[in-house]
Order: C-alpha cells, then structure tokens, then sequence
C-alpha cells in the first residue's frame, strides 16, 4: 500500500493528533472515515489539505437533499443514447435518398453502452489509484442515500449501469474516502458500523491558537489573544448559533487589514461582529448586553 | 480471551460483535495493534458511533484490558486509585519515580503509558533520528552513534509488538487474566512486566526520552478532566453531571407527523387566476406533538433529592420544544386523588385525570417504597385504571434497579405499571418501549 503513511496536517492545517490517528486507521484498513462535529470545525477541510499536501486527485461529492447513489456512482444517459439512436435512423433514411450522411461530432457509438455511462465522482475515485473521496454533509442526503452506498462501502467495486462494466479496485489503491455529517440526523447504525467514526470536538483555547497562528501567521500575540478571549466569552454566551472556527478565522482575516493598534481598537469595539454572529436574536442579545454592563463586558475581555 | 470482548463492551451498551473482533485482527495484520494505546484508538473508532457513546467506552476498555472497576459515581480518579493494576504499577516503577512525585502526577504518567500510542513512539523515534544525524562528525563520535543507534533499535524492539501474532497476543493476555483470578497476585501483567507499555519497565525512561509528552500525555489529560470522555454515568441516578444525557433520551417521546391537506383559499385564489380552472392545492403540515403527564412523588424526605432533579429535567424539556406537559404530585402513592401544586393543597380528582386524551404519556416518579398497607387495593385499582387509560406510561425509580426486589411495594406496583430506573439509561428504554406502543 502505497499511501499509508501518518499524515498529521500540512503547514496550513492543523490536524488534531486523535483525528490524524483514525484518519490513518481508515486509510490503512481501507474504510471510509466518518468526521461528525460542530459546522465550522475543519471537517471537510481534512481531506482537501490532506490531496493538496500530497498532489492526490480530489474528487467531492457535495450531498443534497435530492441526492442518491445513482450521481455519486454513475448513472446511463438515456437521453443522450435515444439522441444518438435517432440520429442513426435518420442517417440510414438520407443514405436510402442517396444524401449525404451527417457528420456526427462525437466518437460515441449507440453499439458501445459504456459510451453512455457518466462516471459520478465515486466511480472516477476509484478508477485512480490513490486518490481522494470526499462525500460532504452526508446528513442532508434523504435517508435511502447512506443505505444505499453500504454495498458500495463494503465492496471495493462498483458495477456500471447498462453496460456492466465493473470498476474495480485493489485494497492497496484504495482511495481515502472522507465522509463528514453535520448531525442534523442520526445516520442509520449498520452504516455507521462500515465506518471508522471521528467526532470533531469544539478545540480549546491552546489549540484554537496553534489553529490561528496556522491561519494567520502575521498576526502578533496579543490582537489573537484579545480576539480569542471576546471569541471564548461570546460562545460561552449559550447563543442561538455560537461563533465557530472559521467564524473566528474569518473575523481575524478581516482584522489583518488594519495595523496592529488600529486592530486592538476594532476588536475591543467589536466591530465587524456580523462575521462572528449570524442570526438577528444573538445579535440583539449580545448589543443588549453591551449596553447593560459596557464596563465589564470589556474589563473580562481585555487580557490581564 | 479477545472473544469475551464484544459482551464486554454491549454491557456498556455499545455496539460491538464479531465484526468488531475481525476488524482488530484486521488492524492487527496490518501493523497498527502495537501499544494498548493502538488498540484503544483502534476500538474507539471502530465501536464509538456517537460523542455520547465515549464516556460509557472509555470505562468498558478500563475495566476489560486494566480490571479498573468503576463503583458507581467514581471518577476515573477513584477508580484508578482503587485498582490493583494502579498499585502494582506504581510498585513495579517506585526506582523511576521515587516518593516524592504527587499522585495527580503519578496518575498522569499512568494513563501517559496506557494512551501512549505507536504514532507517539514514532514521533519520538523520528526526534531522535533527526538529533543523531544532526550532531553529524561520524568519524570523530563513532562510539556515540553506534550507541544511539542500539538505543534506537532497542527502543524500537520493545515498542513494537507487531512481531507478536494476534495468538500470542491473545495468549499473553489469557495468562494475565489467568493469574488475576487465581490468587491474589496484585495488578495486570500488562503494565509493569513489558506488558502495554513498553516503557513501563525502567528501560527507555532511563535514557532521558521522555514518554507520553505528546498525543498520549494529552489524551490522558484528556480524559482525567473532560467530561466527553468520562461524562456521564448513563446507569446512574440522575444528577446535574448526566440531566442533559437524560434530556436527550427524552427527545424521543416527541411525536412528528406530517400530512397533507388541502388548503381551500390558496385553490381558489389560484383557481380564480387561471380563469376558474380549479386545481387543488395542497397544504404540507408539519406536527410536533408532545403530551406528558407528569406525577411525581414529592412526599417523604426519600424524595427529596430527586423532586428538584425531575422537576428541572422536564422543565428543560418543555422550554426547548414548549409542549403540552402538566405536572402533578402525590405523596407516597396514588389514591383518589393528586396535586396541582408542590405543597399539595389543591387537588384534582383521579376521575379528571382519567379522563385525559389517551394519547398523554405519562410518567410517574417515586420510589415506590411504602408499608404494605399503604398500598390498599383502591390505590392498586388507580394504577390499574390509569395503565388502562394511558397505554403509554411509565414508572421511572430513583432507586438502584437492584434494590427492587426487596421491597414488596415495588414488587405489586411493577406488576401494575412497567417500571424503570431514573437515569439516562433507564429513560431512553422506557421512552423506546413507549413509542412501540400505538395508542
């Protein structure tokens, strides 16, 4: 197996060890890991970093609420083949005519079925070695889909609809396929079961910094700090939607623009709060309280 | 012995079976079993499906591979004080520690050694290499290198289990288990001899690399302060630690159906529009029902502790979802009649209470232990009538599962109403047994 090296983030990732750990254990088993957590969290970007860091492919299937097995492994299209089959026809007609033919624009030929086969994302994965599967908030895929893919999950080969070709794949190229779930609903027990499960938890304050400095490597110590103090002291608010990871990083981003005095004024102002907070009653709530107890909303958030 | 393995963990709980144990094996093979750390991480990925399932994994895995029992309501921290394994450890590595180190410490480095995974080992190996092909003149310290490099490899040798077949493994392990119930031989052969850890023994420690400073020192910590994984005690009786575990269990009695309707204004307006050509339109509507009655038993100082418990427990669960719940008390047992308020001044005939939309899950809180006498044939008919009303219902104790038998009130009263205890567990099954039941 050629990839089944430890890999423990990339100088823009930072990979909680746990994490990094089953990662290694889905990889070297050849099963899928299945990365739950808080939204925000960096679940999908795992296996992003983890294709970049080591020029794999990368191929992603965004679920949906419409999704099913047939787009994520392939599907045969129909319309295309009744296209093709009338063209023959016609053709065969001005032949009779003594016309000429007309020149068809493609190489597809309706005697080839597999012509008409269109590859979803999971039958490329697996037609190239090594390469990277990324299955993204499975949780919104109606109920059927995740059932659905146990037969693909605990077989390494997928069979092509119409033309029966099978692709199939060897254990030791198998791709690293990353699932992640939002958790906003139970994924059925036996589908679970064909997975290594990872659950995200929320990172504390050490590593939430390593995170940052990752992120944004410009910043000095004590805008981060000053910002992750407000950040820590807003979730621990209990809001409807408390700010993540990437609510934080973004909020930072925007903050880099300004310089290093100007940034500590903005940040004690809270200014640019819509970045951290995205529903109108936490965004009340928290001007309420501003207004209440202005001193000592700021007294808690500067550092000491 | 791995075979008792999967009972061991469904005890707990947790989903495990054969395929559990082929897996490890799998893992096995390919190289990944090598420290005790290893086949936690392996275990936990495999067998916890679930953020909740941790806590229950990490006390199974503790007392099947380092016979730590838990007494109920101990911390890790007990457990692991209490436990031979701890002790005998402890004896096995006093030259390396000596007496002066903390037992919060000595802890630490205990569960350092039983987290410490092969990627620890790695990192600390790959740290040493990296420091010996650093100091680079191989002429001038070539006595060093070699010293270094014997280090390495002897480091590497006891790290490495992966020599070891799954047999041998499983083997060592019989004996260990062998011995511990035989007679009275002081802790698990897997700490101390060169068991799990391969440093537990003198050995590497010595040489001045210090173990467990990564992943393994933090999972440690991880699990000594952090609830997630050392959260809830599902079979205890609930407390502030688990009330949010047994909030969760109680998600399940909310009711949702959806159904279509059709919805007249919007048919004939559109109707209307397309100059009186009506096609019905149709309504989509999403219901989330929840009907509770609550009774709970709030006389006697038995109850006490648990009336506040219960009270903020449903009180949390209709402000998150604002449902229809109407809560009653009663003292003792159930007669005629039951309270409106806490002080039971105002009551409510049994008969009003009867008479309530069938469809009303009813829990009823208490302990159920009270003379003979109190429980007289017309509260024995109450609770009669009201199982017979309300098909969903449920009798959730306090009291220790175990205990039950010796009381003769609850002996008749379970006979009567299914009964169960007061912690997360015991909710989650009666809510499971409840939503089987069609009204």
């Amino acid at each position: 197996m050629a990839l089944d090296t430890y890999w423990s983030g990339s100088d823009k990732y930072l990979c909680d060890p746990q994490l990094a750990q089953s990662f290694h254990i889905a990889r070297t088993l050849g099963m899928p890991l299945l990365i739950e957590g808080e939204p925000g969290t960096g679940k999908t970007e795992l296996p992003l970093q983890y294709a970049q860091d080591h020029g794999l492919d990368l191929f992603v299937y965004p679920t949906g609420s419409k999704s099913n097995v047939e787009q994520l492994v392939a599907r045969f299209d129909h319309v295309k083949y009744l296209r093709d089959a009338q063209f023959e026809i016609l053709d065969a007609q001005r032949e009779e005519k003594g016309l000429n033919q007309k020149s068809k624009s493609h190489d597809r030929h309706t005697d080839r079925l597999e012509d008409y086969v269109v590859k979803g994302p999971a039958a490329l994965a697996y037609s190239k070695a090594n390469s990277v599967l990324l299955i993204d908030e499975i949780d919104k895929a109606p109920r059927e889909f995740p059932n659905d893919l146990l037969y693909a999950l605990s077989h390494r080969k997928f069979i092509m609809p119409e033309s029966g070709e099978v692709i199939e794949v060897t254990e030791e190229n198998m791709p690293a396929i990353v699932i992640t779930s939002n958790r906003e609903q139970e994924l059925p027990t036996a589908f679970k079961g064909r997975c290594i499960y990872h659950y995200i938890h929320f990172p504390d304050a050490d590593t939430m910094r390593e995170i940052v400095a990752k992120h944004h490597p410009s910043l000095d110590d004590k805008t981060v700090q000053l910002a992750m103090d407000i950040f820590y002291q807003l979730r621990n608010l209990g809001l409807e939607r408390s700010p993540t990871t990437r609510e934080l990083l973004n909020w930072l981003k925007w903050v880099k623009k300004f310089s290093s005095e100007e940034a500590k004024e903005k940040i004690q102002q809270l200014e640019g709060l819509g970045v951290l907070i995205k529903t109108q009653t936490d965004l009340e709530r928290i001007q309420s309280q501003i207004l209440r107890h202005p001193d000592d909303f700021h007294k808690r958030s500067t550092p000491n | 012995m791995f075979a008792s393995l999967p009972s061991a963990l469904r005890e707990h709980g947790l989903n495990a079976d054969v395929r559990t144990l082929l897996l490890i094996q799998k893992a096995s093979i390919k190289g990944l079993c090598k420290t005790l750390g290893d086949v936690y991480a392996i275990l936990r990925a495999a067998v916890v499906k679930d953020p909740k399932e941790l806590g229950p994994f990490t006390k199974a895995f503790y007392q099947y591979f380092l016979q730590i029992d838990f007494a109920p309501g101990d911390t890790l921290l007990d457990a692991i004080l209490r436990s031979e394994t701890f002790k005998k450890w402890r004896e096995d590595n006093l030259d390396r520690f000596g007496d002066d180190l903390d037992v919060d410490e000595l802890v630490d480095t205990f569960l350092s050694e039983v987290h410490l995974t092969s990627y620890d080992i790695k990192e600390i190996l790959d740290g040493q290499e990296i420091w010996n092909n650093d100091s680079g003149d191989v002429e001038d310290e070539d006595g060093l290198d070699t010293d270094g490099e014997s280090r390495l490899s002897k480091l590497e040798q006891m790290a490495d289990y992966s020599g070891l077949s799954l047999e041998e493994l499983l083997e060592r392990m019989r004996e260990v288990m062998k011995q511990q119930k035989g007679k009275h031989q002081g802790g698990s052969h897997w700490i101390g001899t060169g068991g799990i850890s391969p440093y537990g023994h003198g050995g590497a420690a010595k040489d001045g690399i210090r173990v467990g400073g990564t992943g393994g020192g933090k999972m440690a910590r991880m699990i000594l302060n952090d609830r997630k994984y050392f959260p809830v005690d599902r079979d205890r009786t609930i407390n502030d630690d688990n009330i949010d575990a047994a909030l969760s269990a109680l998600n399940g009695v909310m009711e949702e159906t959806a159904e279509t309707k059709l919805d007249l204004p919007k048919t004939i307006k559109d109707g209307i529009k397309r100059g009186g050509l009506f096609l019905p339109e149709l309504e989509h509507h999403q219901h989330k029902k929840l009907q509770v009655l609550l009774l709970i038993d709030n006389g006697g100082y038995s109850m006490d502790p648990f009336v506040r418990m219960v009270q903020q427990l449903f009180r949390k669960m209709k402000t998150r979802f604002a449902h229809d719940m109407e809560t009653y008390y009663f003292h003792n047992t159930i007669y005629d009649r039951v309270y409106t308020d806490a002080a039971r001044r105002k009551s409510l005939p049994l008969k009003s209470l009867l008479d309530k939309d069938p469809a009303y899950r009813v829990f009823i809180v208490g302990d159920a232990s009270m003379a003979p006498y109190e429980l007289s044939k017309s509260s024995m008919d109450t609770y009669r009538k009201m199982s017979a009303q309300f098909s969903r219902i449920a009798w959730l104790n306090p009291e220790k599962e175990k205990y039950w038998h010796y009381v003769f009130s609850i002996q008749v009263i379970r006979q009567l109403i299914p009964m169960y205890q007061l912690s997360p567990k015991g909710i989650e099954e009666a809510v499971r047994e409840m939503n089987r039941k069609s009204i």
